[in-house]
């Protein structure tokens, strides 16, 4: 009988990262804790030379380039990790994929203030009826953008990181700014 | 930079069995699959020590998300104990070290083949069903590309096509499982064989479930709190198999999902297709302690 396995540090970290990303998306609205703390586990759990990935932190940036990632622009990225956005508007760089391939939708992570902010009624899979939570620290008109944006099953994904806190934001979610 | 900081320690073998790589592969396509409930998302599957077609698919779902506090347990149509579910179960312990279930209430991990077991999954259990043909457009559109299209079209027409022939022909609908389900009103989704009983499960449930399919190389999910509704006409209502009346001749349970044994005197006797909870019910009636959760049905009707 052969002993059996147990996970390196970077196999329970990834994990685990994993495990709070997952269920953050498949339950908009509850907020999952992370392992550690800022975006870099987020790229350690599933960035490598597959990904194509913008930073706007140069820090970040080279961590990710570490990984294997190809750094390009917003608009090539299927992963961009931003501290903040300047304005609501540069979204639009976003990709969204296509009706044909949905997949192809960027993965957007972002810097957030989860306990206070604009008031958002969330509906859609994964929530049971509607769930309200305020989220600050976003550019204006972040929310209408997102909705101009997105013509389901076109769209992409959104992570809110505040510390070790993370929010999902599927494309599925119907975001009512109250 | 030393070649010490560009390399991690050496292992013997992958966690989990798969590697790095393909682990976040299944983790990126996953999180896109949640994101469009239903929709099929593509994905390399590797290579694991089993054959394709033999739930290879949520083989490694499951080596993706396990990890040594996480509960297993595997079934296969129902049954904990058939060759191919003490197969994957005893694979999984044995690259993972994790601690492996027969009590659907305590797994927090289920891999499943063809069925969904008949206690009610709870919001923090997975569920991973074993998908052999994920596309539900194959029988009346045999070329994927143009399926793909009609998908992202939402052209369903022929699939309704396809039901309402099947009624006019035989009088009702003749699909027994996989029957085609409508997912968050949008991705036209087929839930794996299972039974047409189980299909209501899925509906607004709880649990998170993964459907992946290895030989085919295509997954997708159903999130919790999420619509899946089983393409029906408005005047011919949903029917599950009529199984409220008959009764595990093993195990006295009534009211859940049979199988069908036949006889040599032509007739047949029914078991109780979830396994464990004919085993619970024998060990509650023999006085011992087990406990039965919540089920999805009672006495053959689903509970609301």
């Amino acid at each position: 009988m052969t002993a059996p396995p147990t996970p390196s540090d970077f196999e329970a970290e990834t994990n685990a990262t994993y495990a709070a990303l997952m269920w953050a998306l498949s339950r908009p609205g509850l907020i999952g804790h992370l392992p550690g703390t800022g975006q870099a586990q987020i790229i350690t759990a599933l960035i490598d030379r597959e990904s194509a990935v913008h930073c706007t932190d140069p820090a970040l940036a080279a961590f990710a380039a570490r990984a294997g990632a190809a750094l390009v622009d917003m608009d090539a990225a299927d992963h961009v990790f931003a501290r903040d956005l300047a304005q609501a508007d540069l979204l639009r760089d976003l990709r969204c994929g296509s009706d044909l391939y949905p997949e192809d939708g960027a993965t957007l992570v972002i810097n957030a203030d989860l306990s206070v902010g604009t008031a958002l009624r969330l509906t859609g899979p994964g929530i049971d009826g509607a769930v309200d939570l305020s989220i600050g620290g976003l550019p204006d008109g972040f929310w209408a953008e997102r909705a101009r944006i997105m013509r389901y099953p076109m769209g992409f994904e959104i992570f809110l990181i505040d510390g070790s806190r993370v929010l999902g934001l599927p494309r599925s979610t119907q975001i009512e700014v109250l | 930079m030393s070649l010490k900081s560009l390399t991690r320690d050496w292992e013997p073998m992958s966690y989990g069995f798969l590697d790095g790589s393909a682990k976040r592969e299944i983790r990126r396509k996953m999180l896109k699959a949640i994101a469009v409930p239903g929709c099929q998302m593509p994905y390399a599957s590797r290579e694991v020590p089993m054959a394709r077609g033999w739930g290879t698919g949520g083989l490694q779902i499951s080596c993706t998300l396990i990890n040594p506090a996480m509960r297993i347990k595997v079934i296969d149509q129902g049954a904990d104990d058939s060759v191919n579910a003490a197969s994957i179960r005893s694979f999984l312990a044995r690259v993972s070290g994790a601690p492996t279930t027969m009590d659907t209430l305590q797994a927090d991990l289920i891999q499943s083949r063809h069925r969904i077991p008949e206690e009610m999954l709870r919001a923090d259990q997975i569920l991973v069903l074993q998908v052999p043909n994920p596309e539900p457009l194959r029988s009346v559109q045999p070329n994927m590309s143009i399926a793909r299209q009609m998908h992202a079209d939402a052209d369903y027409g022929r699939m309704w096509l396809q039901l309402y022939e099947q009624i006019v022909r035989s009088g009702r609908v003749m699909q027994g499982a996989s029957y085609p389900s409508l997912v968050n009103g949008r991705y036209l989704m087929t839930p794996s064989p299972i039974p047409r009983w189980d299909v209501p499960k899925l509906h607004m449930a709880q649990h998170l479930t993964i459907l992946s399919a290895g030989r085919e190389k295509r997954l997708y999910a159903v999130p919790p709190f999420t619509r899946v509704e089983p393409l029906v006409f408005d005047d011919v209502p949903y029917r599950v198999e009529d199984h409220g009346h008959l009764t595990c001749q093993r195990s006295g349970a009534k009211g859940y999902f049979m199988n069908e044994i036949p006889q040599a005197g032509g007739t047949s006797t029914f078991e109780v297709s979830d396994s464990e909870l004919g085993v619970k019910t024998i060990r509650m009636a023999e006085g011992e302690s087990a406990r039965i959760g919540q089920t999805w049905y009672k006495d053959g009707e689903l509970v609301q």
